[in-house]
């Protein structure tokens, strides 16, 4: 299983990606922002994405996945400090999976990976 | 002044570094900040935010609660003001403003939040026009204080 952090913070990659460790999943890279991300797609099973971000933010990121041929069916996971449900219900409405708020608990990111895989 | 709009930073403050650094913050009490009047610290991070609320939220630390707070998130030794502690003050300064949002929305004051920044140096700090107030919430932890900067001009417009 390869997975993909996406997030302008290199501390939120580094907790998400120790977490993820911890969890069995050790093939993973990473990506700064969604441009970035948009390169190394090939071969990846599941993706977590940030929303704010320079360059190209989470929203816009996850809204060209759902519409690329070769990638929309892959599981996106949103990881973000964006708590407002207005936020989340429109994240949902672009393509995303489950949604993690910042800051979380390892526990609360398992449960929602759980929840994606066993679809 | 409506001060309804600080507890829900305050919620977010110590939720974030709780959740994230198993820091327990204690709170005194918030202050209206004086024009020329300085914070202690030597870093800080700093959200911008606009709409129905409009201004900037700041987080101040000294160097050794920045420090803590990064060894703490991180599990990693940390002996300067270097790239991981500034990436993670910039994050903790997005988590306090983006926790805040999702219950101010609730309460009808829609705002978008920008991205990070980060300044270094001692006990800096910004100055706004007049018709901005700066609330200064003063946290503790055992190494030390560290502030919340809420500079915001509120549309109270029929609320
Ligand atoms: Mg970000």
């Amino acid at each position: 299983m390869k997975v993909i952090v996406v997030d302008d913070s290199s501390t939120m990659r580094r907790i998400i990606k120790n977490t993820l460790a911890r969890l069995g999943y050790t093939d993973i890279i990473e990506a700064e922002h969604g441009l970035d991300a948009l390169t190394k797609l090939d071969g990846v099973d599941m993706i977590f994405t940030d929303w704010n971000m320079p360059e190209m933010d989470g929203l816009t990121f996850v809204k060209s996945i759902r519409s690329s041929d070769s990638y929309k069916k892959i599981p996106i996971i949103m990881v973000t400090t964006e708590a407002a449900k207005e936020d989340i219900v429109e994240a949902i409405q672009s393509g995303v999976n489950n949604y993690v708020v910042k800051p979380f608990t390892p526990d609360i990111l398992k449960s929602k990976i759980e929840a994606v895989l066993n679809r | 002044m409506n001060v309804e709009y600080l507890n829900p930073f305050i919620k977010s403050t110590v939720n974030a570094l709780s959740t994230m650094a198993c820091l327990e913050p204690s709170r005194g009490n918030p202050y209206l900040r004086k024009t020329g009047q300085k914070i202690e610290c030597d870093i800080s991070g700093t959200i911008g935010v606009a709409g129905e609320a409009s201004g900037s939220v700041t987080v101040s630390f000294s160097e050794s609660v920045a420090r803590k707070i990064v060894e703490n998130m991180l599990g990693i030794q940390v002996d300067s003001l270097n790239d991981d502690v500034k990436d993670a003050v910039g994050e903790i300064a997005n988590m306090i403003a983006g926790g805040a949002k999702g219950e101010l929305s609730e309460k009808g004051y829609s705002f978008k939040i920008a991205l990070p920044v980060v300044c270094i140096g001692k006990d800096h700090y910004t100055e706004y026009p007049k018709d901005i107030p700066c609330v200064v919430i003063p946290f503790s932890v055992e190494e030390g204080a560290f502030y919340v900067e809420i500079c915001l001009k509120v549309d109270d417009n029929g609320k």
